[in-house]
């Protein structure tokens, strides 16, 4: 491990700190404290476990301050690993301080032989300063804006996802950075894809519920990694909400990268025909018109999920199923309320107009196939002889 | 010896100019909506300011053409019935000889081209297709803007059916336009008789050598009754087209407002919670 050298810069502070740092000493018994806070009964066994170094320096009386001397993980490590040490907040919450060192050697972090302070920014010296946070979730939010340090890549994508919006709006519940990716632990890459729903469970439990029943969520948790996860519709880093509407007006697309894929959907029978047909359909037009004149507005016209569901999409055939022939009717009346019975078949359920499943369709599309090119071909040829007749005529006159 | 052969008055030619914007305005509006992939129809649809004001045109100039139809059925009414005019109008086998007469004409077979009448067979071949081609069009019309009416009574499918006929019936009409009205009427001479209301002499007799022959013997195609008779006639006419044209007009007005087909707001797809813990974890730091 690299060790990392803080050189502090304004001396008179320092001082300061010092006589801060000599009564946090005499109060706490030599005891170390995890970041600053007022230090807990559990710090009172902590000595034993300071390093040599450590020892030596509290022992002689001599100052330790970080900004000084070089400080690296083995440091921190000598409180912070085994021991249960937590923070308490001003809320009365209080945090693990503890971290697994050999989970954390054995994290992509670990591997990069990052140092604490790289990230843990606000400590500097010991005891550790008392940090700004009053609450958990705001120390969670707070010790998560030094990522964009190293990942910048990825913070201008989360700056654009409905997470940042909503945090931007005070709501302190959106996920941030270590909501989804463990600081301490994460390994790279950060998850398999089945384990990408029990991430976005945390917080979206309800969610999970249903996606957890559906049609691709049984096939998931079952190990199936054809079907779609969460970050797969929703996008990973820059992730969309529902009321953002390019991601509903473009949804359609979404489905389509695997509904419209023959190969994959030949292993489940599945037919491919069902962008295409609904792109046919007035509703499918209006929407890919809007994608292409007014991507950001809003249609009233139905993209898959209005009709299929959202999180809990099961097969058509599932007498559940939204679009189960007996349901077809409700699901219209959803934006049709006035709908009767035979209103349901106006929509040909993803099928091309063939002689046997929409006959009258077929044949109405066969007849204008055969009428105008009869028509307008006896026209022109009408056309055209006339044309001809007229220059002969001229010639002869000539 | 008269230079000038009357042929459509100001209501005719205010009628003509009707269709002519109407229709010129459903097919652009309707054709980009069959071929929403089209270059063209990005450029088109842009310029009109998007599908939705795309639509609202296409239905407001279908309104223009309802009321077109409503008017037509009034003088055509009443040349049918006053003015006993309808065989200027009805295709006879006449027609269908002229046309072969054409055909040979313009093979060299023949030696004269077909002696035709106030209305030739391609004229009347055209009016006819309009008329055939509006009432298609209107019908398959009235049941995709009112879909729920229309399945009340006929099953799902024709809704689907009524807009392949819609889409296959303008494609139709707008070739028929392109090949047979701009050939007949601008390339072969350009006929001014919708402007100017009236046919000179050498278009008469190049295109109407029958009515031309009759009228230069004093007579016409189609003579009309006694003033007195026409009176009469036009006095049972009047308000029983008054009555006609309140019931189409109410039709119309049925036609454009029959029924609120969707609701102008979009229901959520999915009611749940968005943000919901997962009940077995506790936050904490790791």
């Amino acid at each position: 491990m690299s060790p990392i050298i803080i050189v502090g810069e304004r001396f008179g502070e320092r001082m300061n700190r010092r006589v801060g740092l000599i009564l946090g000493l005499f109060i706490a018994g030599g005891a170390l404290a995890a970041f600053g806070a007022t230090p807990s009964a559990a710090s009172q066994e902590r000595s034993a476990d300071l390093t040599a170094a450590v020892q030596a320096a509290v022992s002689s009386g001599t100052m330790i301050h970080p900004n000084v001397i070089a400080t690296d993980n083995k440091t921190c490590f000598a409180c912070h690993k085994g021991k249960r040490l937590t923070y308490e907040l001003p809320s009365g919450e209080s945090v693990s301080a503890t971290i697994d060192e050999d989970k954390w050697l054995a994290s992509e972090h670990g591997h990069q032989d990052m140092a604490c302070i790289q990230c843990h920014t606000g400590i500097s010296q010991y005891p550790h300063e008392t940090g700004i946070s009053t609450d958990l979730r705001s120390f969670v939010l707070n010790e998560s804006k030094v990522c964009v340090r190293c990942h910048e890549e990825q913070a201008t994508m989360v700056a654009d996802s409905v997470h940042t919006k909503l945090l931007a709006e005070g709501n302190k519940n959106a996920a941030t950075c270590s909501d989804c990716h463990d600081p301490h632990y994460a390994v790279n890459p950060p998850v398999s894809r089945t384990d990408v729903p029990a991430t976005c469970r945390e917080c979206h439990s309800a969610i999970y519920d249903l996606y957890e029943q559906s049609a691709h969520g049984e096939a998931l948790t079952t190990g199936n990694p054809d079907v779609p996860t969460c970050t797969d519709c929703h996008g990973v880093h820059e992730i969309q909400g529902p009321d953002n509407s390019p991601f509903r007006l473009f949804s359609p697309e979404i489905c389509a990268s695997c509904h419209g894929d023959k190969d994959l959907m030949a292993k489940y029978g599945i037919s491919t025909d069902v962008f295409n047909t609904y792109v046919s359909d007035f509703h499918g037009t209006t929407v890919l018109l809007f994608e292409k004149y007014a991507p950001d507005q809003q249609t009233d016209k139905p993209v898959c999920i209005d009709c299929h569901g959202v999180h809990d999409i099961i097969p058509p055939e599932d007498p559940r199923s939204s679009v189960f022939e007996g349901n077809l009717l409700a699901t219209c009346q959803r934006c049709h309320p006035d709908a009767d019975a035979n209103f349901p078949t106006a929509w040909l359920g993803h099928y091309e107009p063939d002689p046997h499943k929409w006959p009258l369709v077929y044949y109405v599309t066969l007849f204008y196939k055969i009428l105008i090119p009869t028509v307008i071909g006896a026209m022109l040829l009408f056309v055209l002889l006339d044309v001809v007749g007229r220059i002969r005529r001229r010639r002869q006159h000539a | 010896m008269p230079e000038s052969f009357p042929r459509f008055n100001v209501s005719d030619r205010i009628e003509h100019w009707i269709q002519f914007v109407s229709f010129t305005v459903l097919a652009i509006t309707g054709l980009v909506q069959k071929w929403p992939e089209l270059g063209l129809t990005d450029t088109i649809i842009n310029w009109l300011g998007g599908i939705e004001t795309t639509r609202l045109i296409h239905h407001v100039a279908a309104a223009v053409l309802l009321l077109a139809v409503v008017y037509h059925v009034g003088t055509a009414g009443y040349r049918l019935y006053v003015l006993r005019q309808g065989k200027l109008m009805y295709p006879n086998m006449k027609d269908a000889w002229a046309a072969v007469h054409a055909v040979g004409y313009n093979l060299g077979l023949r030696q004269e081209p077909p002696k035709e009448g106030h209305f030739t067979f391609a004229e009347k071949a055209e009016y006819w297709s309009i008329i055939w081609g509006t009432t298609v069009m209107a019908v398959t019309g009235f049941m995709m803007w009112n879909p729920i009416a229309t399945t009340a009574l006929l099953p799902g499918q024709f809704i689907p059916a009524a807009k392949a006929a819609h889409g296959g019936e303008a494609i139709l009409a707008v070739l028929a336009i392109i090949v047979w009205h701009v050939y007949h009427v601008h390339i072969r001479s350009f006929n001014r008789s919708m402007f100017s209301g009236s046919l000179s002499r050498h278009e008469m007799a190049d295109e109407h050598r029958r009515e031309l022959d009759l009228i230069e013997a004093g007579e016409v195609e189609a003579p009309l009754p006694p003033a007195t008779v026409v009176e009469k006639r036009r006095k049972i006419f009047m308000p029983v087209y008054a009555l006609i044209a309140i019931v189409l007009l109410g039709g119309v007005y049925l036609f454009l407002t029959f029924e609120q087909t969707a609701i102008l707001t979009i229901t959520p797809p999915e009611q749940v919670q968005i943000y919901q813990p997962a009940p077995t974890t506790t936050t904490t730091l790791p």
